[in-house]
């Protein structure tokens, strides 16, 4: 029992950190509606301002107050304003990505603004970190875990104050309870998600200062470690409850450090603390689905409301183009029509696709300088770009045509390239077989991940695929019959009988055909039935069933086989490099490959195609730059960012749309056959008489 | 009544302290068109739910044409000749009117797909073109076949789910509030196809509904529920004049 007791009272402190994140986490979601995974970057960025104030000489308190109560509200003013106000309405995917993209961004430019790094260790808010103060039972607290607590204790009992005791924190609850009944009252909802930003960045600076003193040097990665604990607390509290976050958050570091006592050395113990949020998502999403996370009067929307954001989209796409020929995207996701307007002349047909042509002539003048003048590190480049691309077509399938969200993607390409270097290396096979074998390994985790997911969609469904990755970081790739810890797995290159792929050209050229066979696969899922009912399902999982689709076999399918594609990504991408380490694919990667393949194009095969290109290209361009701007790709990151949440169609979708428009107006086509405007509203009944009964407005 | 398309026995279901349906029993016999009607919060909508699956139920039975239901999954009901709307709508966005039609109309024939897209680029058989072409023109919506729902008049959107519950030829249809919305001319026209397909196809019909006109233009017999009990059961004329029925609406003072 005190062996427990002294297990678990080091654990309050990190318990405390996790709670403030999971009660700011649940804070934004339900007062500003997007549930901000730049929080961990937030707090990064604190802690990091902190740390050079005090090594400038500033006493602590002063640097404290700056660090947390001025910048931080500050950064989360400036991103409420610039973006996440604008998507407050939108689809689960593009609420995400723009806060995927700024916890990768954000460090990064406050790291270049920086300049360096700190040159003293991060010292504690108040009292000398490393000081033993006093024993609790024979348990040695020291200055870094009492302020801690102390500051934990304080936040909560003001945020008590706050939302008990003063009117801004009673119409915060109510803002949080239904933005839209709180309107109807006269408040200003969005003054008060402003203010709950506010608060939220001020709890997420403190939980970045409070932090910094544990480790030895700020890093990054550690906050986005902390922000998964922060997840984990928030899902306990179901997105709704800020008591049982906080309880949540701090059951958790109380839990991982008993977990860590008890547990006897190996990978899988030393694997399970981190995974501990993993197993916390998987039992806990489930319930957070049961409550509404919405407002509970969003019922009250007209359904058209709903579905005006997109509506803009397909009109503009609309207007840009004048017609609409099967290439279209009109809202940016694998729309297509039954009867596409096939023109009669081959000169008007490719006029009617001129970004059809342009890509197949710029992809054709690509592969013949691949293969003669293009030197051997940019074919290497080129090479990786395909692989690449290979794994975002894997997300094409999932996330663009079927609509589910999927961070663990480089899991799946991680566990792709190990089976298949383990396959070429113990079993002798060519690494052509290897890379079945290891799309076919990938895919049978696809379906692991698949099946405990099935009830979750959105954002529940994001966080527990993440919580995935995690996992196979820290209890499947480590081992040595995976990816073997950080020494990684060599992935000999290919041979098929005499010939052997180990020419940088041969190899190009193989990648090539794989992608062509890549490609062309997902074309036909999606352009076939049962890329309509994928296109169900990501409509509306409700009706999708109610019209007698199996959406469960459904999702499982579409799981194993975007898995198995990324597996097979993953196998030409390591067998390209020699080998492959764990690194090389741990869940950052996930997120930034989400990141990229949404912001160039999730809605048509070149957009992934595209996607892997100017990735690679950009890496290596911007790697030959002098060190202190190693961030600049963040930073462009953070921009496209921006750009994505006005068009979330996608860069190469919407420069395509341009492309059609401006070809159709040059060609006179312009907007001749678009049929009439059909969608005024509908009249309200004037001069009607109603049965006293209809409800209607109020009741639907 | 033995001959029951659709047999409900029984069904209740608490949401926390809440009782939604409170033991309720319902028949639809072949072809029988029956209108449910009851206030707001009576529990209309979980009543669909419960009878397709979408809510367990918490007890009680389902039969569809003399099997149990109340253990399939949801699609396989539909299958077995279900359609259904939703007063909330449930539209595909993004996806066209047609492709709307086309994808219920695949989905009830039910068979694997993955295969026969790889294989064979499969199209949609001529077979299906027709089906959705002549729902298309039943509907008025031809004109509007190739466009997303997203851009589509909320009357319009609730003749596409319309539709697409008609596909597959099910032999009962659910509807829910499918008036809510609309203008009276769209009402009527909403009416008539209700009307239309019942004639041709023989279809029976669930209509839940606010709006009194259309359910007696469309129903045989009519059903109010209050707080999840049925309150009266008879034709429209019988049970408008229930005094229990007025109550429920109009409050105890009238
Ligand atoms: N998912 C749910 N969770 C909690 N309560 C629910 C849920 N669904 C329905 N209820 C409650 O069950 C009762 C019946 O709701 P239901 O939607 O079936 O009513 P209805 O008759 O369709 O009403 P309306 O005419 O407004 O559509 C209501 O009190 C409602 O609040
Ligand atoms: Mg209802």
């Amino acid at each position: 029992m005190s062996q427990l007791f002294n297990y678990a009272v080091p654990g309050i402190p990190f318990g405390c950190v996790f709670a403030l994140m999971g009660v700011g986490l649940v804070l934004t979601y339900k007062a500003a509606g997007v549930f901000n995974l730049a929080f961990g970057a937030q707090a990064f960025v604190s802690g990091l301002a902190f740390v050079f104030l005090v090594q400038d000489g500033w006493p602590r308190w002063a640097a404290g107050i700056i660090a947390i109560l001025g910048l931080g509200p500050l950064v989360g003013l400036v991103l409420d304003r610039l973006l996440f106000r604008r998507i407050r309405t939108a689809s689960p995917l593009v609420k995400l990505v723009p806060s995927l993209g700024l916890l990768i961004a954000l460090p990064q430019v406050a790291l270049i603004i920086a300049g360096s790094t700190p040159q003293i260790p991060p010292p504690a808010l108040f009292l000398d970190a490393q000081t033993v103060y006093f024993h609790l039972g024979s348990v040695p607290l020291s200055g870094l875990e009492l302020s801690i607590t102390v500051a934990t204790v304080l936040v909560v009992a003001a945020l008590v104050v706050l939302f008990r005791l003063t009117p801004v924190g009673l119409e915060m609850r109510a803002v949080v309870e239904s933005p839209r009944l709180t309107e109807l009252f006269g408040i200003n909802a969005g003054r008060v998600s402003a203010f709950a930003w506010v608060l939220s960045s001020c709890i997420a600076a403190l939980a970045g200062v409070l932090l910094a003193p544990l480790y030895s040097q700020l890093n990054p990665e550690d906050y986005t470690v902390l922000l998964v604990w922060g997840i984990a607390a928030a899902v306990i509290g179901r997105f709704a409850s800020l008591p049982l976050a906080l309880v949540g958050g701090l059951g958790l570091g109380v839990a991982q450090q008993i977990l860590a006592g008890y547990l006897p050395a190996g990978i899988i113990a030393t694997g399970l603390r981190p995974s501990l949020p993993f197993v916390v998502l998987l039992v806990f999403l489930p319930f957070s689905r049961q409550r509404q996370l919405d407002d509970p009067l969003a019922d009250c929307d007209p359904p058209i409301a709903a579905l005006a954001g997109e509506a803009r989209g397909y009109r503009a796409a609309a207007t840009l183009t004048g017609d609409r020929g099967d290439e279209t995207v009109a809202v940016g996701l694998w729309h297509r029509t039954l009867h596409p307007d096939g023109g009669t002349s081959i000169g008007r047909r490719l006029l009617q696709r001129p970004t059809a042509v342009l890509g197949w002539v710029v992809g054709g003048l690509a592969v013949l300088s691949a293969l003669t003048w293009v030197s051997p590190d940019w074919l290497l480049t080129m090479t990786q770009g395909i692989a690449f691309g290979i794994i975002f077509l894997s997300l094409t399938l999932l996330t663009g045509m079927s609509g589910q969200i999927s961070l663990c993607q480089a899991s799946f390409a991680g566990l792709g390239g190990f089976a298949a270097g383990q396959f070429a290396n113990h079993l002798d096979l060519s690494l052509l077989a290897g890379m079945v074998l290891g799309g076919a390994m990938a895919a049978v985790l696809g379906v692991v991940v698949a099946l405990p997911t099935l009830r979750l969609a959105g954002l529940p469904l994001a966080l527990a695929t993440l919580a995935f990755a995690l996992l196979a970081d820290n209890i499947l790739f480590p081992n040595g019959w995976v990816g073997n810890g950080a020494t990684g797995v060599l992935v000999p290159r290919p041979e098929i009988g005499p010939i052997s792929f180990n020419a940088s050209r041969s190899f190009f050229l193989l990648a090539l055909v794989v992608l062509a066979l890549v490609a062309g696969l997902v074309k036909l899922i999606g352009d076939g039935t049962m890329g309509r009912f994928l296109a169900a399902m990501r409509g509306s999982e409700v009706a999708a069933v109610s019209v007698g689709i199996d959406v469960h076999r459904l999702r499982v399918v579409v799981f194993a086989v975007s898995a198995g594609l990324a597996g097979v990504g993953g196998a030409l991408y390591g067998s390209l490099q020699g080998s492959l380490a764990p690194n090389d694919f741990n869940y950052q990667i996930s997120l930034v490959l989400l990141v990229v393949v949404a912001i160039v194009g999730l809605g048509s095969i070149s957009g992934a195609v595209v996607a892997g290109v100017v990735y690679t290209a950009l890496l290596k361009s911007l790697s030959t730059l002098p060190a202190r701007y190693a961030g600049l790709l963040a930073v462009l990151f953070g921009l496209a960012t921006l750009s994505y949440t006005r068009h979330p169609e996608g860069v190469v979708d919407y420069l395509g749309n341009r492309l059609v428009g401006l070809v159709g107006r040059l060609t006179g086509r312009w907007r001749d056959d678009l049929p009439p405007r059909t969608d005024a509203p509908a009249h309200p009944p004037t001069g009607v008489e109603r049965v006293p009964m209809a409800a209607d407005g109020v009741d639907r | 009544m033995t001959g029951a398309l659709l047999r409900a026995r029984d069904i209740s279901r608490r949401f926390g302290g809440i009782t939604a349906l409170a033991e309720l029993s319902l028949d639809v016999g072949e072809g029988e068109a029956v209108g449910v009607v009851g206030p707001n919060g009576a529990g209309k909508t979980t009543l669909f739910n419960c009878l397709l699956g979408l809510t367990p139920p918490d007890t009680g039975t389902v039969e569809f044409d003399g099997r149990r239901i109340d253990r399939m999954p949801v699609w396989r009901r539909s299958r077995l000749g279900i359609g259904r709307t939703y007063q909330r709508m449930e539209l595909f966005r993004g996806m066209t009117v047609a492709d709307h039609l086309l994808v219920a109309e695949q989905a009830h024939a039910g068979t694997v797909r993955l295969w026969g897209d790889l294989l064979h680029h499969a199209r949609p058989s001529r077979e299906e073109l027709d089906h959705v072409e002549s729902a298309l023109r039943l509907l008025g919506l031809d004109e509007l076949a190739d466009r997303p729902v997203d851009v589509l008049s909320l009357g319009h959107a609730r003749l596409v789910e319309l539709g697409r519950a008609m596909m597959g030829r099910p032999r009962l249809l659910m509807l829910d509030e499918p008036s809510s919305g609309l203008d009276a001319a769209e009402t009527a026209r909403l009416a008539s196809i209700i009307t239309d397909v019942r004639r041709s196809e023989g279809t029976a019909v669930v209509l839940v509904e606010h709006d009194l006109t259309l359910v007696g233009d469309v129903v045989d017999r009519l059903c109010v529920l209050d707080f999840g009990r049925m309150l009266a059961v008879g034709s429209v004329g019988e049970v408008m004049a229930d005094e229990r029925v007025r109550q429920a609406y109009l409050g105890s003072g009238a």
